[in-house]
């Protein structure tokens, strides 16, 4: 089977006045067709800046000097061209950001935005068909009045609608591959809790694979088929989920799951800030399939 | 034993006639001195309105709020607003980007009249150590701080005022797990050493259950449960209350089970 993502040995570093950092030290992942991956850890891991080079968008920043293999199902990303890679986003691949509200654009409204979605993905599309095509799409979400959201502001609507939204437009185009970097994050636990059930059913009935970015542990078990863990620009441990869980190899990996609270009570756990057994070699689990 | 802090019918309502929405309907709740109560519920449920009352940013349509036994008046005076303090949810935006972070914990210190002058710096260092960064950051700007050493400042300059009060507004979830875990075990030492009393306004049940000692549950504007933490996790009484500990994500088996439990009850 082809993994609809390939990253080998990706390494990405920053020049800057003092000097050259290197953010990612050589990361290799990949994600089969229809399967959810996650890539966990703390903020500053490198979780963001890895799907943001999936997406193509940090070779385009000046000073950032990314090496490694990328393959995008049969394309190699390294040698396609920017109107090739700028025809693939929005329809081959596609992102949820982190703040719905903030990745809207304020000025136009949802029916304006979703439009535009559309016609990137398909053949010309009249307006009228595209906007039922968007209200069957904003029902898949169990957004109830279709109508209303489309004529709305991005402002006019709550968190938790506008991410559903967001993930309405995401799966329009009938994406080979999802991003989606924290998106519950922003939205408070019972809401978060729809968003990731709906996402979920959604992922599953179109087929689409997922890599999902997360620093929760907790949101991640219930979601994810393989985990990887990064630390500071490293994956420290890969796994299918469940071997993770039940067996978690790499200490940083245990100080994450430690960190999270539990509903049982027990206290909060005491996480050193660093530590040498943080920076151990890669525990690998192996692949479920 | 009288409350320090309570608060009796405490109503508030935003807008006029068809408009009118009851933000707080009818709260009456004590905290004790020393203790650490949480006030849970999901957006709009009217957590940060009630913590606005009590800090006197506007005042309550209608009931009362009592300090030490004496009614807190509408229009607060110096003494009224040093003793109960704020800690808020993004320390990006409540620190002044303008300021160093000795600067904005020293304006509480010369605003309320602590400490002599010349001793103030010394006493905003002590409060920067107390929170576990090194006294030199006191001239450092917020943005040359990571996201958990700025809440760290925002904590510092509510313990600077020995105030009696912390109102702690969501003061984790801007942060990631282990950030988040280690700003915990800083407020949850804080107040065991300094014997300050917490409100704790979250929507994360899964912290409230291992920091607080009683919770209350909000519900659009209504408290629908408040009990001692224990009880309310082992014994939900409210559906809502179930709901709320059914969404929480977990990661160890115990947790699951729990949560299975809860869901099975709620769908009885």
């Amino acid at each position: 089977m082809t993994p609809v993502l390939a990253i080998e040995n990706l390494h990405l570093g920053f020049k800057g006045y003092t000097g050259y950092t290197e953010v990612l030290h050589g990361i290799s992942l990949s994600i089969n067709p229809a399967e959810r991956v996650a890539l966990v850890g703390e903020s500053g891991s490198g979780k963001s800046v890895t799907a943001r080079i999936i997406l193509g968008l940090l070779q385009e920043v000046r000073g950032a000097t990314i090496r490694g293999e990328l393959r995008f199902l049969q394309h190699d990303l390294n040698s396609i061209g920017t109107k090739h890679w700028r025809d693939l986003r929005g329809t081959r691949m596609s992102m949820i950001f982190q703040d719905p509200t903030s990745a809207l654009n304020p000025v136009f409204t949802v029916g304006v935005q979703f439009i535009e979605v559309l016609r990137r993905g398909s053949a010309p599309l009249s307006e009228a068909a595209a906007l039922s095509r968007a209200s069957a799409l904003l029902q898949s979400v169990s957004i109830n009045d279709p109508e209303r959201v489309l004529q709305a502001y991005p402002f006019q609507l709550s968190g938790g609608m506008n991410q559903r939204v967001m993930i309405a437009m995401a799966l329009a185009n009938n994406p080979a591959l999802l991003i989606a970097d924290e998106p519950g994050t922003a939205l408070d636990v019972t809401v978060q809790a729809q968003t990731l059930d709906l996402m979920n059913q959604l992922v599953a009935s179109h087929n689409t694979a997922m890599l999902f970015i997360s620093h929760n542990l907790g949101v991640v078990r219930e979601f994810a088929d393989r985990i990887y863990v990064i630390y500071r620009g490293r994956i420290v441990e890969q796994g299918p989920t469940a071997a993770v869980f039940n067996d978690p190899g790499h200490p940083y990996t245990r100080a994450l799951m430690a960190a999270v609270p539990r509903i049982t009570g027990g206290g909060i756990a005491d996480i050193p800030d660093t530590s040498d057994e943080f920076l151990q070699p890669c525990v690998n689990h192996g692949s479920a399939l | 034993m009288t409350a320090l802090l309570s608060t009796r019918n405490l109503h508030k309502t935003f807008g006029k006639k068809r408009s009118l929405v009851h933000a707080v309907n009818n709260v009456s709740l004590d905290v004790q001195a020393g203790e650490c109560l949480a006030i849970v519920g999901e957006s709009g449920s009217g957590k940060t309105t009630l913590a606005n009352m009590l800090l006197g940013v506007y005042p309550q349509t209608s009931g009362e709020i009592t300090l030490d036994g004496q009614q807190l008046p509408a229009r607060r005076t110096l003494v009224h607003r040093r003793a109960i303090q704020l800690v808020q949810q993004n320390p990006l935006s409540s620190l002044n980007p303008r300021r160093s972070v000795g600067a904005s914990v020293r304006l509480g210190l010369d605003v309320y009249g602590i400490g002599k002058p010349s001793e103030r710096w010394r006493i905003t260092e002590a409060a920067l150590e107390e929170v576990g960064l090194p006294a030199a950051f006191r001239k450092r700007s917020p943005s040359a701080l990571s996201g958990g050493q700025r809440q760290r400042v925002a904590i510092a300059r509510a313990l600077a005022c020995q105030s009696r009060v912390v109102v702690l507004d969501e003061p984790t979830s801007a942060l990631d797990v282990l950030v988040q875990a280690r700003v915990l075990r800083l407020l949850d030492r804080l107040r065991r050493d300094k014997g300050l009393t917490y409100v704790f306004i979250t929507h994360d049940l899964s912290v409230v259950r291992n920091i607080a000692d009683r919770v209350a549950v909000f519900n659009a504007g209504v408290m629908v449960e408040c009990s001692d933490t224990r009880r309310l996790f082992e014994a939900p009484q409210h559906s809502y209350t179930r709901s709320l500990i059914a969404a929480v994500p977990v990661v160890t088996e115990a947790e699951m089970q729990l949560r299975n439990t809860l869901a099975e009850e709620s769908s009885k």
